[in-house]
């Protein structure tokens, strides 16, 4: 395809794209993190725990919706290595229980999760919160690995 | 400078920083999970004053909150950083936008605390109508130099 050559021929798109995949992926991470450390048990901003995801819900969300595509036009400038490249594998695999885990966390939330503003949140959130914490870390550690496998 | 490069490489710490392939990788994780912090720390903090996140809660309190993360997470860069610049002192010191990013980091620093020391003393502090202008212009300066400083970090492996 033509802007995927255009990628991974040209010297200067890939560098900006992935420089824009970095800063998404950083907001994504650290948005993500705020919420994962107040269901551990650290305070954020606001104690509420559905008052802190109604705020940064959306700016993970609009983080994400950069990230996603600048990823999937890094991937297609050189789709076939990247798709053989085990740290991406990972990465993909990561992603999607990442993405489960939030499925399931907002469904929990939806249903109690007021209960939890002023007491102790319940064993389950905070399993909830490390795993997600666990998965992103594996995640950007995996997006950093693939740049030094990647040839 | 190139002179100072070149005896750190030969350092046994620096030697040993490289003796094992995933110890540059794995120390700029934590670089890069820091980076996070301070990112939206900042992010977090400017979208508050500007408005845009709309909260009962008190500039001061997000400040008062996210302040001490930054100021772990900078301290994490400030350690990795360091591993990574004995690790490969040539990548880092012989390269202009390496230095270029030391600068807006510098600058990103003493914004933040010019914006958030007052704050710790007096919460009200940016609350007054003719303060907060100026609140705006700082915190989102800070926020875009963060930014700045991160693009430079990319592109360190870009230009050498």
């Amino acid at each position: 395809m033509a802007f995927a050559k255009a990628i991974a021929e040209g010297s200067v798109l890939f560098p900006w794209i992935e420089t824009i995949h970095v800063l998404a992926v950083v907001a994504v991470v650290g948005t993500i993190s705020i919420v994962d450390l107040r269901l551990i048990g650290l305070n954020a901003h606001v104690k509420s725990v559905r008052r802190l995801m109604i705020q940064l819900l959306p700016i993970t969300w609009t983080a994400f919706a950069i990230a996603l595509p600048s990823g999937f036009l890094l991937f297609s400038s050189k789709a076939v290595t990247y798709a053989a490249n085990w740290p991406f594998r990972i990465k993909m695999l990561l992603l999607l229980v990442a993405g489960l885990n939030m499925m399931l966390f907002h469904l929990i939330v939806h249903r109690g999760g007021h209960r939890w503003d002023e007491g102790k949140t319940p064993l389950m959130a905070k399993v909830a919160g490390l795993t997600s914490l666990a998965l992103w870390i594996g995640i950007v550690a995996c997006g950093r690995w693939i740049g030094f496998t990647i040839n | 400078m190139h002179q100072f490069s070149e005896w750190l490489s030969g350092t046994p710490l620096s030697n040993q920083i490289r003796s094992l392939e995933w110890i540059i990788p794995a120390v700029q994780v934590v670089h890069i999970l820091s980076i996070g912090i301070v990112i939206s720390s900042a992010l977090l903090v400017d979208l508050r004053v500007l408005g845009v996140l709309r909260d009962d809660a008190p500039i001061a309190g997000y400040v008062r909150r996210y302040l001490p993360w930054l100021g772990v997470a900078l301290l994490a860069l400030l350690a990795s950083g360091a591993t990574l610049i004995i690790g490969e002192p040539n990548r880092t010191l012989g390269n202009s936008v390496f230095w270029t990013k030391m600068v807006l980091v510098g600058l990103g620093t003493v914004l933040t605390a010019v914006f958030a020391l007052p704050v710790l003393g007096n919460a009200s502090y940016w609350d007054s109508g003719g303060r907060r202008l100026l609140a705006r212009m700082l915190s989102t300066l800070s926020l875009l130099i963060w930014v700045a400083a991160v693009v430079c970090g990319r592109w360190i492996a870009y230009v050498i």
